[in-house]
């Protein structure tokens, strides 16, 4: 046993790497392939102001619930930085995805035509007073709720399930007339004729939620000033409150996203720009989602469609082929090259690879299964190109091991010896490459990350595989009297007997008196 | 012994003193051939860069003359038309409206005869492309700083600066040649030059190991100057560096040749060749600009400028670098020389050489020195 103990670390690689390779058949675990190779959406949002973290993750959480109520299967949206990258992939109507997740809604205030009835059947689950069919009053005096919204009522014209699917933009009609949707939790509960839209978000300075003095929460929008600001609240609002034919019910709607948040009664003729306040059965949370909403739009802040892209299913199983294809043909060429080389060392060089594969596939699969990390195009790239940084390390070691063996130390003394000196240089680079890898991946955005993340993981992968697979098999090698004795098998040069070794200027000598 | 035998053994003697000096002249030209392209020429850059719409689709057949005049019906007639690859057809025009997207996807799919979805859209904010190269300049101060200190903590501050300095030549010169050339500056590229960073290091960091492990060379003996012994530790370390650069290239090439020309996937290209240029620089530049940026921070310490004013007083020709003794075969100063004395193999050469090397010599032992043992023995 005591001869077997420098091995025991290629038995265990060769295990794990094994059994790895098993479980990812039995698991089926397949590589989750990125929507460069399978097709789908992308779209990367930047937001357009500095922003904290909790910022972000809130409007995560919204464009998620987007995208879910479209149907889409695992959309998959990550964070990188203050970016926020969403990968839809193989989703049908491609158009419609990206006009959800690609735009932040703009908030609208339109001019309430009627009250259209919701049907009492349809509208089943909210007969109850809830607080966002709202009891809603404009008023600088804070007045009192003056109507209420019966939700039993119809749905007039609109699909029941109109607040999961959403409106397309021309149903939502900016220019004109439309019937949009009240929704709560996802279900309709009230629905509203409007007219066209008479002021966007961009007029709002910003909103807050307050307590009143009579202790109830109430919702305090800002208006910029000047007449895209308040002075076109004003413009809308005198129309309201007169009860002209553009605004019969004397409400005013704010709308996003196509559904109505709340329609309050406009109780004044015209307002100062800081004296607005919504009031209405509000509780905490809906006034301050109605001030998030107003004052941000959709989001909790402004994005930037940074990039978007449709990849067509076809064009990615190209890329995905040809990247497949190059790859084969590059890992042959070096195969090639190290066995013309290096011989059996050469050849112990390609094991190496092989078994460095079967454990990053089943790593690429595992991610991919569990942690839905894509394996993109530019992470292939990035695992070719450590292909390279693999077969470096061998090189390393075998040329220490040549000259070694040239400078006349026995094959056997010299492959533990060298092996020494060429880890650490092998240690040294690689982690200067992982450095490198690190601070892309840490640094950088989009498909630059993947590309660093897999010659990351690989080049890791490599150091582990340098000393626990290449030494024991180079060292088992040679080991074999047979192949000491032809060491061109190994690809090594003859050993030095050991006499002329002792004194190299002897062997000189002899060369010169020869 | 031939050259090839003698690159095989290690045993070149190749003056790098001599070769550093033309080097030097060429990465001179280079650097100032790219920083005049730059600043005149610039960077053909892509639509990332620029923002816009970019649709692609495969449409075997279909010329760019054919496509332009079908796109002029949708306003498209101004678009810039290629074929990428063998058979896709790739279009990019400014920005614009999402209907208009929808409308010109439409009649790139009539066009090329399939369907809809399979006409592949980009649509990139101006934003994007700069953004990704702030995060890339980033990356490569971070890079050089965390190289600074790894290095300097594993090997020495000088090596660490001669590498710093020689991944800066490779990343002007790799964007040079994307200026010359004008090849298409894309995100992709700008990754790629990236990991070229490490790459670059990689070569570097196995000759300065070589060189840590000969300097005993230059302090105990005190035969030879610090360039000297760099030089003869590049000799030693030279089939390493081809070698390793061979087998990083190969795959690379092949991504290139069979991915992006056979095949023509394009964004394979974009990495493909920045990634060719960018290896072929940092196996260079570890030679010829690493290699001698050492020497010269080196030398200017007292204790290395001491032994060459030394050696220098006792005639010795340091410009050049020393002879090699080699247990296989005599040693001569020049690899053509070499390869002569090898074919004319006469013992009156041989020995007026080995009497000349034992003035400047000793005994070889000095100049393959015992390797450093560690202490802990495996068995």
């Amino acid at each position: 046993m005591k001869r077997l103990r420098g091995y025991r670390s290629l038995v265990v690689i060769v295990v794990i790497a094994g059994a790895a390779l098993i479980y990812t058949f039995v698991a089926g675990n397949k590589p989750l392939l990125g929507l460069d190779l399978q097709g789908g959406v992308s779209v990367v949002l930047k937001p357009v102001q500095e922003v904290d973290n909790e910022t972000i993750d809130q409007a995560i959480t919204i464009i998620r619930q987007r995208i879910d109520a479209i149907g889409v299967t695992e959309p998959e949206i990550t964070r990188q930085g203050n970016n926020i990258l969403i990968q839809i992939p193989g989703v049908k109507d491609k158009e419609r995805a990206l006009e959800l997740v690609g735009q932040t809604a703009e908030l609208q205030f339109r001019p309430v035509l009627a009250n259209v009835p919701v049907d009492p059947q349809e509208a089943t689950t909210t007969t109850s007073g809830d607080p966002t069919a709202t009891t809603t009053t404009v008023a600088p005096d804070a007045s009192i709720p003056t109507t209420t919204i019966d939700p039993t009522k119809t749905v007039g014209g609109l699909p029941l399930d109109v607040c999961a699917s959403g409106l397309s933009a021309g149903e939502v009609n900016a220019g004109g007339q439309a019937i949009l949707p009240q929704c709560d939790d996802g279900l309709l509960v009230g629905s509203y004729a409007v007219g066209p839209v008479s002021l966007t978000g961009s007029a709002l300075e910003t909103a807050r939620a307050n307590l009143s003095e009579s202790g109830q929460w109430i919702v305090a929008p800002t208006f910029k000033s000047g007449a895209d600001g308040i002075g076109g609240f004003n413009a809308v609002a005198g129309q309201c409150f007169s009860k002209s034919s553009t605004c019969p019910t004397g409400q005013l709607a704010i709308v996003l996203d196509g559904r109505v948040l709340s329609a309050p009664r406009i109780n004044s003729q015209s307002f100062q720009a800081d004296q607005i306040e919504i009031s209405g059965s509000f509780t905490e949370r809906t006034a301050r989602d109605l001030a998030t909403s107003l004052k941000y739009g959709a989001l909790p802040v402004e994005f930037e469609q940074q990039q978007a892209q449709i990849v067509s299913a076809t064009l990615g199983r190209d890329a995905l082929n040809a990247g497949l294809v190059a790859g084969l043909v590059g890992i042959l060429l070096v195969a090639v090259y190290m066995i013309a080389f290096y011989r059996a060392l050469g050849f112990l060089a390609i094991a190496k690879l092989t078994v460095e594969g079967a454990l990053l596939w089943s790593m690429i699969s595992w991610l991919g299964s569990n942690n839905g990390l894509a394996l993109t195009l530019a992470g292939i790239t990035g695992i070719i190109v450590s292909v390279g940084v693999s077969l470096d390390s061998n090189i390393v070691y075998y040329e220490h091991l040549k000259e070694d063996v040239y400078k006349g130390r026995p094959i056997r003394s010299a492959t533990d010896k060298s092996f020494v000196t060429a880890f650490s240089t092998i240690v040294k680079a690689d982690v200067a490459s992982l450095i490198g890898a690190g601070l892309l991946w840490w640094l950088t955005v989009g498909p630059v990350r993947g590309f660093a993340f897999y010659l990351g993981l690989s080049t890791a992968l490599d150091i582990l595989m340098s000393w626990s697979f290449m030494r024991p098999v180079v060292k088992l090698c040679t080991r074999s009297k047979f192949l000491r004795a032809h060491p061109r098998i190994l690809g090594l040069p003859a050993e030095i007997l050991q006499q002329t070794s002792r004194s190299a200027q002897a062997r000189v000598q002899a060369e010169v008196s020869r | 012994m031939n050259r090839m035998s003698r690159i095989n053994r290690g045993q070149t003697n190749i003056d790098f003193l001599k070769w550093w000096k033309r080097g030097l002249a060429i990465s001179a030209v280079l650097v100032i051939a790219s920083i005049v392209s730059l600043t005149t020429r610039g960077l053909n850059l892509g639509i990332d860069f620029e923002g816009g719409v970019s649709w692609e689709v495969r449409a075997p057949g279909v010329s760019v003359e054919e496509a332009r005049s079908e796109l002029e019906s949708v306003g498209e007639g101004e678009a810039k038309i290629q074929i990428v690859g063998s058979d896709i057809l790739r279009v990019q025009g400014p920005e614009s409206t999402p209907e208009h997207t929808v409308e010109v996807r439409q009649a790139l799919a009539d066009l090329a005869g399939t369907d809809v979805s399979d006409v592949s859209v980009s649509t990139v904010g101006a934003s994007w492309g700069s953004d990704v190269t702030a995060s890339a300049i980033r990356a490569l101060i971070f890079f050089a700083i965390a190289i600074l200190i790894y290095l300097s903590i594993r090997l020495e501050w000088r090596m660490a600066v001669a590498a710093v300095f020689a991944v800066v030549h490779d990343v002007l010169i790799s964007v040079g040649v994307y200026s010359i050339f004008q090849f298409e500056v894309s995100p992709g590229t700008v990754v790629a030059f990236l990991t070229i960073l490490g790459y670059s290091i990689y070569d570097t960091v196995v000759v300065d190991d070589k060189i840590k492990e000969n300097e005993g060379l230059v302090g105990q003996s005190g035969r030879m100057t610090y360039g000297q012994m760099t030089s003869l530790s590049m000799n030693q370390v030279l089939l390493r560096s081809i070698n390793t650069t061979v087998s990083s290239l190969l795959p690379v090439l092949s991504l290139l040749i069979v991915g992006a020309f056979i095949m023509g996937a394009v964004t394979l290209k974009e990495f493909a060749v920045a990634l060719t240029v960018g290896m072929l620089a940092g196996a260079y530049s570890s030679v010829f600009v690493a290699a001698p940026v050492l020497v010269a921070l080196k030398e200017r310490e007292s204790k290395y400028r001491a032994i060459r004013e030394r050696l220098q007083s006792q005639g010795v020709d340091v410009t050049r670098s020393t002879e090699r003794v080699d247990r296989m075969g005599a040693g001569s100063p020049a690899i053509s020389a070499a390869s002569a004395a090898s074919s004319t193999a006469s013992a009156t050469a041989s020995a007026t050489d080995s009497a000349e090397k034992s003035t400047q010599v000793a005994s070889p032992s000095v100049v393959i020195p015992p390797r450093p043992r560690k202490n802990q023995r495996k068995r």
